[in-house]
């Protein structure tokens, strides 16, 4: 059955975030459902629809900015009590807008995740976890790096209380009271959980996840260990999941999966015969979808997806059809009903551009005036800055709540911009001087008319280390803009990995000193992406890294008064040494460097290298000859002639294209690597061996494994 | 919703913007497109089966509809249409870099075939009072319209290389204009051989389309597509992809032309021809080749079609009136609401942020200036001023642009939005947080002596503003006694007061603040700041006006922009660049050596290839016969002869490129000529020149050039 879907926008509220939209289940007679709504204002927005129109059952007065918006309710009662979560607060209402509650809890930080279960309260900040129950402090845990999401299995089903934890080190934390169960490491940082089914399944044992780059997976929590029950990769390179619900748009007696992802990709999931998930549907909309549930709320009778966006647009995905001929009575009405929509919005309009025009002129007056002062107006930035793995390259999202207008991109080390489809902004680059102003990178990116949302995409380089800034300024009267910052780590390159192959032959590099913990923690922050920023608890901390680009691997081991460092990647230690040596410089430690360099190593490193490095110089080489190739298919006429492998490369040519444009330069950041790390390996000798550099690129153009081991070897 | 009424995919490659669509049996559209290997491919759905082999048309041994033209040369461009109306069918126009012919595919014969200097663009259609129609090419600086017997009825030359051509009423008289779009930026309207309107854009004009009346659509090579009416702008866009193709073609059945674009992303998109708004779009897996329209299922109705360069063709047909316009898969309803909202949200928070603004003003007043937040003194306002900067050792002399805050506030970074001074579109200034200060200096060197607006944007705390650079910003004041003289000059007279060249001088050039120019006679002189040439304006009482540079374009230049500011409508001068003039001898004696150096070697060749076809003779005769050794000595005098011809070919070669490059010297010296010259003048100094150089006169040349006409 074909899963056709008309779109139809309700509401718009302020700025979202992730999971503040829900729907209230139908009460009384009527079949459809309401829907409630917190938005950056700190306003709780309850509606529902009468006749194609949004009517506010009730609206709550600003405050702090709204996080999370759950429901709940005595166990085995509908669910129909709202909580909010704002700031460090919890406040509760009842379905007609009564607030019933307001908790302050202890916490420091701003409550960042929420999961409701009939007394029992679970509160995330950024690294702690508290249950209260009767809002009585009962359980707290502290992760060892930023939680995103907290759920409970389904107290009623299991008759224990089991929190799992979504932690930005990639792992699931399933909690038992204040201690650890144990923890399950996932392919990304997982942004978003759900109990399948909303339930958890009918062990009530299943919890969706979803990660930050695009993937999910089914897991089922078994009390010992879980178990994986299936995963969706992203081969689409898609956003990152916000939210997820189970229901059955279909019709077919089976729940689908609903998906919001952060660059406004909206899927729906069906189930095969395997209960493997397959991509049924998807629609894009321009901006992240927050919240995502499925329900009955325009029409009765019409099941819908409803979802928010990140600038506060409620909007349904409708199973009802939308009829355009002209005649019928009933779709008069409905354009009757849009007509009045429009209407009331335009004198709505009118009202308000009076009253900006009276504050633009005293505004405009207050210029004249030398008291008066004027100050930057605030807008909020959602702003994603990762590293995504497949490309080694860095991605960052910009998102405003009204149109770009310009974004300017600066940055004290050299980076390479790259083009990204989805992006449609002219870019422009600009002469830059190195010295004295330290630019190494300008252009700027302006956008087409109503873009509120750009991706940009970054190649780094290990070792350049320094500070991009983006400079955003939005369509919006005064004219102001915002700048953010993000740091290029020296060994950019790395992500965090939970295991790592042992047997490897590495190369140590030891720091021995008078620091303390915190110190040399700040230090790995600094040289490290993906390290939690607070000081780990206990005395001492490993951390296990990956290189997203070679597959070499680091593990990092500290604690106060020394520190070890072991890699495979000999390039990898050079970087630590001298960044760690400048930064210990500038606080005037006396640090005590020692290093234990493993020949065998770099060979390691070369063989990890070579079938890299020979797949794309084949990939190039056949690419080279597409064109050639396809001139001789013309002119021939067929292509039997040719011998089997040109043949093989005729048939494949659209693929290998495809493959060859999807990796940029990847030959050369490979040419490069190896040039490192020919200068790493003799800088640790104490020769230099830059003048053989030449030499070096003159084998690598004729490549050949032995060769090139054996000049490794010999320029000793 | 608007889908593709028939999709093919044809096995060739599509070389862009070579797409053509033609009845070449007077009754069977067929599409003709160039491909790779020096190919054009006739696709013709219609007869299957039948067909001939015979000279250029060869069956694809693929596929039983397609049919290949063997060109043996890259194609450059391609255009269908009637060129011999008493035909009563399409013939097909091949242009590459050397030749043009026109070939009738029905009957596989040639009509024409003619040498000339390279066709980088085509068109085919009635232009002006010209009787038949024309297939006309822009080549290098060259513009050539030749009839169905392939004789030339008309030629003019242009400013640089044409990249793009059409056909369009531009002045309403119900005659044809002919569009050139050059790689100078500009958009020429040419009325037979007299130009009538010249438009400057920011880049190469790589297509040009006409829509309807006077109003015409453009591309140029920075991703930029927009429609003109006359000469006044209607809208633009740019996008980071490039316009492969725009057509115009009534999509939505309104009856009026939207303009369809084919992008290097693969997208196609129709644009009102009014607002530029998207009313449709569709993707293609490559990148969009032509853009074209006809009948291709032969059921009456015309359709849009699409090409990509991996040879995906799709047809649209028009939406119907039910559709009313509605072509993609939205709502209008919905999309205005949302709109509509987008607004209120917008005001809305426009309103918040004076609320904001305010508080924070009752907050500071109290406790002094918040850094946090970015406060500053609401009247701080942005200055700029432009100088001229005559450089130092470590710079070269540019143009300054001064920006700086009213009070201390300081300048976070500095954007700068203006086409064609910057590699990109836009400059940035960031100065590192140590260097901050309320003063900014950006050097700025225009390439091209072009008016340009500086749209300027000073971080923390937004000001925007946009100042003109004027045209002639490149060029500093200086004493008249400081250079000599240059030799060469351009007189003529005005009828006009001297306040108001007086204030052209003003609007034109930057001048220090302190000059004052009261009356006539006055001299002013300026030093380019591009390489140092001297230019000085002389004018007397009695309205004599002489313009001493020995840059000739600069004098046009001049010229043309005095004109224009004082609505002069004919304005005949007397000129004289003895150093150019001098340059453009040498090339012209070039052009006759380069003529007779080809035919040498033509002659060369034909003489080589007669005897290599009897060396091939005896050599086999030799084989034959067992006689190896002389077969052997045949076989290397062949292999020695067939290298005399490849380098004869090399010379050959590096000779067509200096003829083109001379030939393109000559073409660039009428149109100078013609630019020093106004309105009716200008005219006939092309004309006569072009008479001068058919009748091999090269001193008449120069007197026209000096004079402005060839009697005496």
């Amino acid at each position: 059955m074909e899963l056709s879907l008309s779109r139809v926008d309700y509401l718009q509220v302020g700025v979202t975030s992730q999971k503040t939209m829900k729907l209230l289940p139908a009460s009384g007679r009527k079949a459809t459902q309401k829907v409630v709504i917190g938005d950056h204002d700190g306003v709780v927005t309850c509606f529902g629809i009468k006749k194609g129109e949004a009517v506010s059952v009730f609206k709550t007065l600003p405050g702090q900015r709204i996080t999370r918006l759950e429901l709940g309710g005595a166990v085995n009662t509908p669910q129909e009590k709202i909580f909010v979560a704002a700031g460090s607060e919890v406040r509760g209402f009842t379905k007609r807008g009564k607030q019933f509650l307001s908790f302050e809890t202890n916490l420091t930080e701003n409550i960042k995740a929420m999961h409701i279960s009939g007394a029992d309260l679970f509160l995330c900040a950024s690294y702690i976890y508290n249950h209260y129950c009767d809002c009585k402090d009962q359980h707290y845990y502290l992760s060892g790096d930023k939680i995103n999401d907290v759920l409970c299995l389904p107290v009623e089903k299991l008759s224990c209380i089991i929190p799992v934890l979504a932690c930005q080190d990639r792992v699931l934390r399933v909690l038992q009271g204040s201690d650890l169960l144990y923890e399950m490491e996932v392919s990304g940082p997982p942004s978003a959980l759900a109990l399948n089914s909303g339930n958890g399944g009918d062990s009530g044992e299943e919890v969706l996840y979803g990660t930050s780059d695009g993937k999910i997976g089914l897991i089922q929590v078994l009390h010992a260990s879980p178990v994986e029950k299936w995963k969706i990769g992203n081969e689409k390179k898609r956003g990152g999941i916000l939210c997820m619900d189970n229901f059955d748009i279909l019709g077919d007696g089976v729940k689908q999966l609903l998906v919001g992802r952060d660059d406004g990709m909206l899927e729906v999931y069906n189930f095969d015969s395997a209960n493997d998930p397959v991509l049924r549907y998807d629609h894009a909309l321009s901006e992240s979808v927050t919240s995502i549930q499925g329900g009955c709320v325009g029409k009765d009778g019409y099941d819908e997806i409803l979802a928010s966006t990140y600038s506060g647009w409620v909007t349904g995905l409708t199973t009802e059809p939308i009829h355009r001929e002209c005649g019928s009575g009933e779709d008069l009405k409905v354009s009757q009903e849009m007509q009045n929509k429009i209407s009331s919005l335009r004198s709505e309009l009118e009202h308000l551009q009076i009253k900006v025009l009276q504050e633009r002129e005293k505004y405009q007056e207050s210029s004249q005036s030398s008291t008066a002062i004027s100050a930057v107006p605030i807008f909020n930035v959602n702003d994603k800055f990762t590293l995504s793995k497949d490309d080694a390259s860095y991605s960052l999202i910009l998102e405003v709540q009204t149109a770009i207008d310009n974004v300017l991109v600066q940055s004290d080390v050299p980076i390479d911009l790259l083009d990204v489809d989805k992006n449609s902004a002219v870019v422009s680059f600009s002469d830059c001087d190195s010295e004295p102003n330290s630019n190494y990178l300008l252009a700027t990116y302006r956008c087409q008319a109503n873009t509120t949302r750009l991706e940009l995409k970054i190649r780094s380089i290990e070792g350049q280390y320094g500070t991009l800034q983006a400079y955003v300024t939005p369509r919006i009267q005064p004219k102001t803009c915002q700048v953010r910052q993000y740091q290029i780590k020296p060994l950019s390159l790395h992500q965090r990995t939970h295991c790592i192959d042992p047997d490897r032959p590495v190369n140590t590099l030891t720091l021995k000193g008078q620091f303390s913990f915190a110190e040399i923690h700040s230090w790995v922050v600094f040289c490290l992406p993906e390290v939690p920023e607070k000081t780990p608890v206990g005395e001492s901390v490993t951390f296990y890294f990956k290189n997203t680009f070679l597959d070499t691997q680091l593990e990092c081991t500290y604690r106060k008064g020394e520190g070890f460092f072991k890699s495979d990647n000999i390039s990898t230690i050079s970087i630590l040494k001298d960044v760690l040596s400048k930064e210990a410089t500038k606080r005037k430690i006396n640090l005590n460097i020692s290093y234990d360099i493993n020949e065998v190593s770099v060979n390691h490193t070369l063989k990890l290298i070579h079938p890299k490095l020979e797949y794309q110089l084949m990939l190039a080489k056949k690419v080279q000859l597409i064109d050639a190739l396809k001139e001789l298919q013309v002119h021939e006429g067929n292509i039997d002639f040719l011998i089997p492998e040109y043949r093989c490369i005729l048939e494949e040519a659209d693929h290998l294209l495809e493959e060859y444009k999807k990796q940029p330069a990847h030959l050369e950041r490979l040419y490069g690597m190896i040039t490192d790390l020919f200068i790493d390996k003799f800088k640790f000798k104490g020769t230099n061996v830059k003048t053989k550099v030449p030499l070096l690129l003159e084998i690598l153009d004729s490549y050949d494994q032995n060769a090139l081991l054996a000049f490794f070897d010999a320029s000793a | 919703m608007l889908v593709p009424v028939f999709t093919l995919k044809l096995s060739h490659k599509i070389l862009p913007r070579m797409v053509a669509l033609g009845k070449y049996d007077g009754t069977h559209p067929c599409l003709a497109a160039a491909t790779q290997a020096g190919k054009i491919f006739i696709h013709n759905p219609h007869s299957r089966g039948q067909h001939i082999t015979a000279n250029r048309l060869a069956q694809s041994g693929q596929d039983s509809d397609i049919s290949l033209l063997n060109i043996n040369q890259a194609v450059s461009c391609l255009t269908a249409g009637v060129l011999n109306p008493e035909l009563g069918y399409d013939s097909l126009l091949v242009g590459t870099q050397t030749n043009l012919f026109a070939y009738d595919v029905h009957n596989n014969t040639d009509l024409f075939y003619r040498e000339e200097n390279g066709a980088n663009a085509i068109v085919l259609g009635m232009l002006g009072d010209v009787s038949s129609p024309l297939a006309i090419i822009g080549g290098n600086c060259s513009l050539q319209g030749f009839d169905c017997k392939g004789e030339e009825l008309f030629w003019t030359v242009t400013g640089d290389n044409v990249r793009s051509l059409a056909l369009c009423d531009f002045d309403g008289d119900g005659k044809k204009e002919l569009l050139v779009g050059s790689e100078d930026f500009d958009i020429r309207v040419f009325k037979e051989d007299e130009i009538v309107a010249e438009m400057s854009e920011t880049e190469t004009i790589t297509a040009l389309s006409s829509m309807y009346g006077s109003r015409f659509g453009y591309a140029l090579s920075n991703g930029t597509v927009g429609v003109y009416d006359k000469t006044a702008r209607y809208w633009m866009i740019k996008s980071k992809n490039h316009a492969m193709s725009i057509h115009a073609f009534d999509l939505n059945s309104d009856g009026v032309c939207e303009l369809i674009t084919g992008w290097s992303n693969g997208k196609v998109d129709a644009r009102s021809d009014r607002t530029g708004e998207v009313i449709f779009k569709d993707n293609f897996a490559s990148s969009i080749a032509g853009v074209v329209e006809g009948d291709y299922r032969m059921d009456g109705n015309t359709q849009l079609i699409c090409c990509s360069v991996d040879g995906e063709v799709r047809g649209y047909l028009p939406g119907s009136q039910e559709l009313k316009g509605n072509l993609m898969d939205t709502n209008a309803e919905q999309d205005l609401i949302r709109e509509l909202s987008q607004k209120k949200q917008n005001l809305l928070l426009e309103l918040r942020n004076y609320e904001e603004n305010t508080k924070v003003e009752l907050s500071t007043q109290v406790n002094e200036v918040d850094g946090e937040r970015g406060v500053i003194p609401a009247n701080t306002q942005l200055q700029t001023a432009l100088s001229v900067n005559l450089g130092s050792d470590s710079q070269s002399a540019h143009v300054e642009l001064c920006i700086s805050t009213s009070n201390d506030t300081l300048i976070r970074a500095v954007l700068i939005f203006a086409e064609g001074i910057f590699e990109g579109e836009s400059h940035v200034v960031h100065p590192s947080p140590r260097n901050l200060s309320g003063h900014i200096q950006v050097p700025l060197t225009p390439p091209k002596d072009v008016p340009v607006d500086l749209h300027i944007e000073a971080f923390f705390h937004v000001f925007e503003l946009t100042r003109q650079l004027p045209r002639f910003s490149m060029y500093a004041l200086s004493s008249p006694v400081s250079a000599p003289e240059p030799l060469s000059y351009v007189n003529f007279t005005i009828s006009e007061r001297v306040q108001r060249v007086v204030m052209w001088l003003n609007q034109s050039f930057l001048l220090p603040d302190d000059t004052r120019i009261q009356s006539a006679p006055f001299q002013v002189c300026f030093t380019s700041l591009r390489d140092a040439g001297q230019l000085c304006i002389k004018i007397k009482p009695s309205g004599e006006i002489s313009v001493c540079t020995d840059d000739i374009d600069l004098a046009g230049d001049i010229i043309q922009s005095m004109a224009s500011f004082l609505a002069i409508e004919d304005l005949q001068v007397e000129a004289d660049f003895p150093a150019y003039f001098e340059e453009l001898r040498k090339a012209l004696i070039k052009v006759d050596d380069s003529h007779t150096m080809c035919q040498k070697l033509t002659a060369d060749m034909a003489d080589h290839s007669n005897l290599i076809r009897s060396m091939l003779v005896r050599a086999e005769d030799s084989r034959l016969m067992g006689d190896m050794k002389n077969m052997k000595k045949r076989y290397m005098e062949l292999y020695d002869l067939n290298r005399d011809l490849l380098t004869g070919y090399k010379i050959r070669c590096t000779n067509h490129t200096e003829l083109l490059n001379n030939l393109k010297a000559v073409n660039q010296a009428i149109q100078r000529a013609g630019r020093l010259r106004v309105g009716k003048p200008k005219a006939q100094v092309i004309a006569a020149c072009r008479d001068a150089i058919r009748n091999d006169n090269i001193n008449m040349l120069f007197r026209i050039m000096r004079v402005g006409t060839a009697s005496s």
